[in-house]
């Protein structure tokens, strides 16, 4: 291991990180300058690649479609120009048979353009299920405490894949919006054992919504997209269904519980301390997912 | 918003760079990208765009910039930055990073 956290790089260095050694090629780089006309409007600065580096690179030798959020640009949001940037590199992903990987952290839709965020979500969706009756696979990497949120954590878990780390978070609504909804006694949005413990990677892997927990460096992250990215999952009547039957287990099981530890006894973790401190692979290995 | 654009008198850029373009931070608040451009352009002057959310402070801005300028052979670059506020000395510390990405290669 090299000693670089996954979190602390910038996107650009993800990526670099991530594919093989000089083999990414960005498209819509900085200097073509497409920023959202929207921010302008509203006298927000703008960003030369409004907060997403997309292009194509080599992995383990086999070409791949890349995407870069970058959080703290609006927070990763996605306005028209980022969210045409992402439909249009999953849509390049279906016609060309290569498999897209999204380096996802975002809050979701960006809300001073939120209308043209919406419809760009919905697309990108599309698009991402266009891949995968062609069994062109897609893979979700969540890895940065921003996360995956809002319309993005719907986009993410349309993917094949989802890998992540014990930083990683992903839900719809974020924990500020559920207590503003619920109230403080409800969700303590403040109480960061209880964020990450139902909304965390180690909690999502749990669960089966994640398919790989790994360490915070770009090789493990690397290893893990090596492992999945020839393998697809199929979307049909059958699958869906299973999914269905799937989570009215969870709601059954779990529904009922304001205790993020009971749903962790459930899946089968023996020491909730032990699993709590464990390291996200030691934690994959301690957790045997209920069964 | 400020918008404003300016050439400061430079020594040439060294005529083998790593990239053609570099760019170095981001738009968050205090902070701020800089795009580095080389490339078809005067070798004697570093041409300069700048867009910030914060008006009222062109003076610190040209300062810095001709402080870089004097100090670096950046001429014949295009430097254009987006701007939520980043202080001086965050400015230059971009400015160099932007430089280092060009003419060294990312690290």
């Amino acid at each position: 291991m090299s000693g670089v956290l996954f979190h602390e790089q910038t996107a650009r260095q993800r990526i670099a990180a991530l594919a093989d050694a000089g083999s990414f090629v960005e498209l819509l780089a900085p200097p073509e300058r497409i920023t959202s006309p929207y921010l302008a409007q509203l006298g927000i600065p703008v960003s030369f690649d409004d907060g997403i580096v997309i292009g194509h690179a080599k992995i383990g030798g086999k070409k791949v479609y890349l995407a870069a959020q970058v959080g703290q640009f609006v927070g990763g949001a996605v306005g028209e120009i980022h969210g045409a940037k992402l439909t249009g590199l999953f849509k390049a992903a279906a016609r060309d048979r290569v498999p897209c990987i999204l380096l996802v952290e975002s809050g979701g839709v960006r809300l001073h353009e939120g209308s043209a965020g919406e419809i760009a979500i919905a697309e990108t969706m599309r698009a991402i299920f266009e891949c995968r009756a062609l069994k062109v696979p897609t893979i979700a990497v969540i890895a940065t405490d921003i996360g995956a949120y809002g319309g993005i954590g719907i986009l993410s878990t349309c993917c094949d894949h989802r890998i992540m780390t014990e930083h990683g978070r992903l839900g719809i609504s974020g924990p500020i919006v559920i207590e503003k909804w619920m109230g403080k006694k409800a969700y303590n949005s403040a109480d960061r054992a209880l964020v990450w413990k139902t909304s965390g990677g180690k909690t999502k892997y749990l669960l089966g919504d994640a398919d790989a927990l790994v360490h915070d460096a770009p090789e493990a992250v690397r290893d893990a997209l090596t492992k999945l990215i020839g393998k697809s999952k199929p979307v049909n009547l059958g699958s869906v269904k299973a999914r269905q039957k799937e989570l009215q287990n969870r709601l059954k099981r779990f529904g009922a519980t304001d205790d993020p530890n009971v749903v962790w006894k459930g899946m089968g973790v023996r020491n909730i301390e032990a699993a709590s401190l464990a390291s996200g692979p030691e934690f994959a290995a301690l957790a045997k997912r209920g069964k | 918003m400020e918008k404003f654009t300016k050439a400061f008198p430079s020594k040439p850029l060294p005529t083998k760079t790593a990239k053609p373009w570099a760019l170095a931070g981001v738009v968050g608040s205090g902070n701020l990208e800089v795009l580095l451009e080389s490339g078809g352009r005067p070798k004697d002057a570093m041409e300069c765009h700048v867009e910030t959310s914060i008006p009222g402070y062109k003076a610190s801005w040209l300062a810095a910039l001709a402080d870089f300028a004097h100090h670096y052979p950046a001429g014949g670059t295009k430097v254009t930055i987006n701007d939520q506020g980043a202080p001086p000395v965050l400015v230059t510390l971009r400015l160099r990073q932007a430089y280092d990405h060009l003419t060294k290669g990312d690290k």
